[in-house]
């Protein structure tokens, strides 16, 4: 083999590593990404690698402000003609890889191969504008392609796996990255990089730290009798509740389905009971009011409340406040449990 | 038996049958306190210090096998005590875990950068410290 064909065999592999690292991590195919990436599996630096490293044994979030640090420190302009042409490189196979799959789909997706195969074949040059541009083209086409598949049928999502990737990764780039979709309030996401955060301060500081978890009651039958879409305004309303019913440091978050968390920094057991009873008291305060036969019944929650203790896993902390909910629940509903 | 602390700048300590030392250095008592416990678990020889420059000064006394660092510090931060310890005569050996809560991409790297063995970010257990210490420290 020669010293060409055999650095190309290699930084293809690199280049497929460096391509299912990002769809794992879920990172949007970006040039600084794919340049991260590509390099982090290359080996080329050290301190890039153990840097990455470092941030996923600690469960950090690799997210787009990450990346942005990763590539400022790591990318300085002298090592950036490289990296561009190595990047390139694996665009452009990503690029005929997936032109290829697409030629063998039919009509919209024939279009779609013919107008990848076009940028692929284009002189990319050296430059980040061009990379940039070449895969921004990519991003937007498969965008488009997102679209159409869903009614012409095609079998472009068995066959291009790397296609649907980064339908999903862009699907994730576009989303808000911290709310919940549904409701508006924190997501699970942001609920861990939070509590991450205040538990850390906590340690440092000494200060108290509590969490409530909050489970509507009984909300399968509501779902099992008035519809899904009910359900769904219960869990809207019962977030606007919450919001209205924390203080200001307090963290609101849906943890899943119709389980909502209350991240309560400086709060001993005593004021987080206080502050679960706030909300208990606002929803039976404040009744939804729907037009539906039959009547929806009262909407209660029941709560479970527990303190942090440094030192503690952070696992074990939820675990004990899960545990207080669901005596909260045993107890009879629509009440607050310390743990 | 024998100790012996192997990864990048350290350097193999001589065999001997004395337990591992570790120097904690964090201006909060309550960290030193829940490390304290883990650390003399695992049968180590513990000294705390509150600042870096405290941490400097105790070093050069003994220089202890394991330091687990705070950043944020007053007197002296974490980063300004790593630079002046590796600077120190005997002082690439101990093996250096920043311990902080600080999680952004520029202090890991810098950190690293500057002769930190591993990085372990607040909050910390038993399990996730010991995890690190795995990485820096082989028991034999």
């Amino acid at each position: 083999m020669t010293i060409q064909l055999q650095e190309a065999v290699n930084a293809r592999s690199v280049a497929d590593s460096a391509l299912a690292t990002m769809q794992r991590l879920e990172i949007p195919p970006t040039p600084a990404n794919y340049a991260i990436w590509y390099e982090y599996h290359a080996g080329m630096s050290p301190n890039l690698q153990r840097t990455i490293d470092v941030l996923i044994s600690n469960k950090t979030a690799i997210d787009e402000s990450t990346l942005l640090d990763l590539y400022s420190t790591f990318f300085s302009s002298a090592k950036e003609a490289q990296t561009v042409r190595e990047t390139s490189m694996l665009a452009l196979q990503t690029l005929q890889d997936i032109a290829s799959v697409a030629d063998s789909a039919r009509d919209e997706a024939h279009r779609f191969g013919a107008k990848l195969r076009g940028i692929a074949s284009k002189d990319l040059g050296e430059t980040l504008d061009n990379l940039k541009n070449l895969i921004e083209n990519l991003v937007l086409e498969s965008k488009k392609m997102a679209g159409r598949t869903e009614y012409v049928g095609l079998r472009m999502r068995e066959s291009a796996g790397k296609i649907e990737a980064l339908e999903r990764n862009l699907k994730d780039a576009i989303r808000d990255s911290s709310l919940d979709g549904l409701t508006g309030v924190a997501n699970r996401k942001s609920f861990d990089a939070t509590i991450r955060k205040t538990a850390g301060d906590a340690m440092n500081s000494g200060e108290d730290l509590a969490l409530l978890m909050i489970d509507i009651d009984h909300f399968k039958r509501v779902n099992d009798t008035w519809g899904h879409q009910t359900g769904d305004i219960v869990l809207c309303h019962l977030a606007r509740t919450l919001q209205h019913a924390v203080r200001g440091g307090d963290h609101v978050s849906r943890y899943g389905g119709e389980e909502f968390a209350v991240i309560l920094p400086r709060t001993d057991g005593q004021a987080a009971v206080n502050v679960a009873e706030n909300i208990r008291q606002a929803l039976a305060r404040e009744p939804l009011h729907l037009d539906l036969d039959p009547p929806l019944t009262p909407i209660t929650v029941s709560i479970g409340a527990a303190c942090y203790e440094p030192g503690d896993p952070l696992a074990e902390w939820v675990g004990r406040t899960d545990a207080a909910l669901y005596s909260a629940k045993r107890a009879g509903r629509d009440r607050v449990q310390l743990n | 038996m024998s100790n012996s602390i192997e990864n990048g700048e350290c350097e193999m300590t001589d065999s001997n049958t004395l337990p591992l030392s570790c120097l904690i250095t964090d201006d909060s008592s309550l960290v030193r306190k829940i490390a304290r416990k883990i650390f003399v678990g695992l049968g180590f020889e513990v000294d705390e210090a509150e600042n870096g420059q405290v941490a400097l000064e105790k070093c050069k006394n003994h220089m202890p096998d394991v330091v687990l660092l705070d950043w944020n510090m007053p007197v002296m931060d974490g980063l300004e005590f790593l630079k002046s310890l590796r600077r120190t005569e005997g002082g690439r050996a101990p093996a250096v875990i920043f311990c902080t809560t600080e999680t952004d991409v520029d202090h890991v790297q810098r950190a690293l950068a500057n002769g930190a063995n591993e990085y372990l970010m607040k909050p910390f257990d038993a399990e996730s410290l010991i995890a690190k210490l795995d990485m820096v420290v082989t028991r034999r």
